[in-house]
């Protein structure tokens, strides 16, 4: 079928407004508009609002063996959402609403396409007294597709990942047909996966290879009166890394912790990566800086986790500081979207943090962003490091300690100019350089990966596990149209 | 603090490594500029504000990335490195917007934030040099500015019209009332209160004998030369008259004159230029006026782009506003820079009327919740576009002159 007649037949789904195959719109969801990975090919884009329109259009690809590629903001750092075979994209925006918010067992039932800033301005507004976490990408990204992949936010010290915090999810398989998976498939409540079949994993991590999600169903968190955001500063990250997963596992209450190196913590406060120093740590300024939150429900709880965590850091000899003194410490013009984040200085996320991706100036950057166990941050950092050192580019680094230690994460992000090819081949070469050594490490798995590194996963997975994904993919997608080409299925 | 205490959208100030550049420049100027956005969605929502309301009329209706700000950002940079040619669907999602700049108020990148506004301009210029723009609406009202000197197919000879025989003028005032077309021809009541508010203050000031289109619907449709050609014979006009001092009471007029003669045109002209507001507080201040009449009345305001985002005017309005007894003044959740757009400038109620009206209505709607009886702006596009599309008593709509002139009128 060409494009007009694909246009023709889903008009009559959607209607003509919704529906597109000209080059302009087209263009904008060619590419991951932040990586450096290469362009795919979208023919036709198409807005369903409603599960059943997304079913109706999932049949007819189906039917005529179509790729369908789901997407909502389409920036990831992996560039998952980019259709790498051509076919339909399905752009969940209109599908954005909050369905239902259940404060007794505390999720909340939104739709496949809603974004951070919809779904965080809802529950300001209408349920106050909760949360949900968030991450530290940007207003306009999607919330379903972060969880789906495995996203990370500010409560990742409670409960894991955002795939952790799904309770059930609603989607429409490769052949059309819709299924409810969590204590959805057989009654109105959405409160958890358990004690079924846990069929959610069918949908996570699979890159949207198996499914178009249409609702998920997000644990919310009561948002206790007090809040701590503290700032721990160490000169190395070896040092500073042990100290955070000291604080980890003892039990204090702490609902988040990150660390960033000093190049990204200038990426964040607005630097441009070529006014400041590639290397800091050769200048005697802290390479670490780590940032804890705690929440409480008195006083004297706040207090008493503060004063444990005081002690521990003593005996690192590392004064902690509040976030707000740490801040106000900075002239008022460095601190830059770190303004944004702390609830005590008047901010709260999701934020623009545009420093992991515009940095050098270009609007580009990448991530080898992975998660692996808590004894390798240090090892995976001072790889990374090296590596970019010697391109001449400024090391930025980034990690979360998660579900009470248990894992985490660690990113090692390259910024580039996303207009000029030479650069683009030079980010490229580096961030296969540090994922080949990082890779190295045992447990070292990337997230939200690119094709390139698919294979490589791929090649890494036990044969018989591989066989079952494949056995998996066919089944729920027999024509191989959802998302060709991505995942660890990819082809 | 999130914005300066300055004209229009402001440049950030906690970011160190800020580019300096100048606006008003062509698209070749902002090249290494408008990629640096990541399509991230920023410019969709009210940064940081309860509810993370959208703010964004030509992205809510338009739904494709192509109709926000980062849309365009990217085909700006796609059609300047050759990813992408011109054409005139291209052109059209340019003309699909009311240049409102609440999509680069969002923005914190803070050369996009500061400077998108150009480029989005550069963008309608450039599709005019490729005879791919104006629409042919605004090519058609364009056409009728060269012969009549207003794009509402109205006779010239007729733009002074509405001046009341009890309007006392001074014809050596140095003070100058530009009226615009929009209020000449369709919003009349604004000139008769304005022209009674500067009578009641006992000011001296005239009309111009012979006024011209200000070349806003002009300009803003990227004819930046005809615009400018217009901008001149209004200086002569001024010139001519002796003129030192205008005072407006239409946003898109005040914009022109006070900021895209000097900055855009550089045509520098020495005149200072008030909007009525900004007078009358002015005048208030002095206390050479005092309100006195109750009006009795809960009130919403809206902010006209042209005179918030595009030149920094919040509070004037807002502080005649708290003068006057017995208002009650009701914030909508958007207002400020964060104000959402009526949906009538930028040559989008000519061209686009769809569009037009679902801007307007999500306004009127806003402003209904409020639970305020009236709708109160101070530009006459705004009201004339509340009033158009306001189908029953709901709520009122007035401009903030009359409201002055009921309260001064003895």
């Amino acid at each position: 079928m060409n494009n007009s007649s694909i246009v023709a037949e889903l008009s009559n789904i959607v209607g003509d407004r919704y529906v597109s195959d000209e080059p302009e719109i087209q263009f904008l969801y060619h590419y991951d508009f932040i990586t450096a990975e290469p362009e795919g090919k979208c023919d036709v884009v198409i807005m369903p609002g409603t599960a059943e329109e997304v079913q109706e259009i999932v049949k007819f690809a189906n039917n005529h063996k179509i790729p369908v590629v789901p997407w909502v903001s389409g920036i990831n750092f992996g560039s998952i959402a980019t259709p790498r075979k051509g076919g339909i994209v399905v752009d969940l925006r209109r599908m954005n609403r909050v369905v239902e918010v259940n404060e007794d067992d505390m999720y909340a039932v939104v739709e496949g396409g809603i974004t951070w800033a919809d779904f965080v301005g809802y529950l300001n507004k209408h349920h106050p007294n909760f949360r949900t976490g968030v991450t530290f990408s940007p207003p306009g990204t999607g919330v379903v597709p972060s969880c789906l992949a495995y996203g990370m936010w500010d409560l990742g010290m409670i409960g894991g990942t955002g795939a952790e915090f799904t309770n059930g999810l609603e989607v429409v398989l490769g052949s059309g047909e819709l299924v409810r998976v969590g204590s959805c498939s057989m009654s109105n409540k959405w409160y958890g996966r358990q004690p079924l079949p846990d069929l959610a994993g069918l949908f996570i991590g699979w890159e949207g290879t198996t499914g178009i999600v249409t609702k998920a169903s997000i644990k919310i968190w009561p948002r206790l009166p007090y809040r701590e955001d503290i700032v721990i500063l160490a000169q190395t990250v070896d040092q500073g890394v042990l100290l955070l997963l000291k604080l980890a596992k003892a039990g204090l209450g702490i609902v988040d912790i990150i660390f960033v190196n000093m190049g990204w913590c200038q990426g964040m406060q607005g630097f441009n990566e070529k006014s400041v120093a590639i290397n800091p740590v050769e200048l005697g300024i802290p390479d670490f800086v780590g940032l804890v939150t705690t929440q409480a429900y008195t006083e004297g709880q706040n207090k008493a986790q503060c004063e444990a965590m005081e002690e521990i850091c003593n005996e690192f000899n590392i004064k902690p500081q509040t976030a707000k003194s740490f801040l106000e410490s900075f002239p008022s013009n460095m601190r830059g979207a770190f303004v944004d984040i702390f609830p005590g200085f008047g901010g709260y996320t999701p934020v623009q943090a545009w420093g992991c991706w515009n940095f050098s100036r270009g609007g580009g950057g990448e991530w080898i962003g992975s998660y692996c166990s808590t004894s390798d941050i240090a090892r995976y950092y001072n790889i990374a490091r090296e590596i970019t050192l010697k391109y001449d580019k400024p090391p930025q680094f980034y990690s979360r300690i998660m579900f009470g230690g248990h894992y985490c994460v660690a990113r090692a992000n390259i910024c580039f100019n996303k207009n000029d090819p030479e650069d683009i081949k030079k980010a490229r070469k580096i961030l296969k350089e540090i994922f080949d050594a990082v890779h190295e490490l045992d447990g070292v798995i990337m997230y939200k990966p690119p094709l390139w590194v698919v294979e490589h996963h791929k090649n890494k997975t036990l044969p018989t596990t591989n066989e079952l994904i494949k056995k998996v993919k066919k089944l729920l997608d027999p024509n191989n149209i959802m998302n060709p080409g991505q995942g660890i299925e990819g082809d | 603090m999130k914005f300066l205490n300055d004209k229009g959208i402001t440049q950030m100030t906690n970011i160190p490594d800020i580019e300096k550049l100048d606006r008003n420049k062509d698209l070749d100027y902002y090249k290494d500029i408008f990629y640096q956005c990541g399509k991230c969605g920023t410019c969709r929502n009210a940064f940081h504000e309860n509810g993370w309301p959208r703010v964004c009329p030509s992205g809510e209706f338009g739904k494709f990335e192509a109709y926000y700000l980062g849309g365009k950002n990217l085909l700006t940079w796609a059609v300047s490195s050759d990813r992408l040619k011109w054409t005139k669907n291209l052109a059209n999602i340019f003309y699909q917007c009311s240049v409102c700049l609440a999509c680069a108020q969002q923005c914190q990148i803070p050369e996009i934030h500061y400077y998108a506004g150009e480029w989005l301009m550069a963008m309608r210029e450039k599709a005019v040099q490729k005879g791919l723009g104006p629409m042919p609406e605004q090519k058609k009202y364009s056409e009728h500015v060269g012969l009549e000197y207003n794009p509402y197919m109205e006779k010239h000879e007729n733009r002074a019209n509405w001046v009341p025989s009890h309007i006392k003028q001074s014809q050596d005032a140095k003070l100058a009332y530009f009226v615009g077309c929009t209020t000449s021809y369709r919003e009349q009541d604004i000139a008769i209160n304005t022209a009674e508010i500067l009578n009641s203050l006992q000011v001296d000031f005239k009309i111009l004998k012979d006024e011209h289109c200000c070349g806003s619907p002009v300009y803003m449709t990227g004819q930046t030369e005809q615009a400018k050609m217009i901008a001149k014979t209004n200086l002569d006009i001024f010139k001519n008259e002796g003129i030192e001092k205008i005072i407006t009471s239409c946003a898109g007029c005040y914009r022109m004159l006070k900021e895209t003669y000097p900055k855009k045109f550089e045509l520098e002209h020495g005149i200072e230029v008030l909007h009525l507001p900004e007078f009358i507080l002015e005048k208030l201040n002095s206390s050479e006026v005092k309100f006195e009449n109750n009006l009795n009345m809960k009130i919403t305001y809206h902010d006209p782009c042209h005179i918030g985002r595009h030149m920094g005017i919040y509070e004037p309005p807002r502080e005649v506003l708290k003068n006057i007894p017995g208002i009650e003044l009701i914030e909508m959740p958007r207002n400020k820079q964060n104000a959402w757009c009526c949906g009538s400038g930028g040559g989008v109620r000519s061209a686009f009327k769809e569009l037009s009206s679902f801007a307007a209505n999500e306004r009127i709607e806003e402003a209904k919740e409020t639970t305020a009886e009236a709708l109160v702006s101070c530009c006459p596009f705004c009201l004339n576009q509340f009033k158009t599309n306001i189908k029953d008593d709901s709520i009122k709509t007035y401009d903030l002159s009359e409201l002055i002139n009921k309260t001064i009128k003895r």
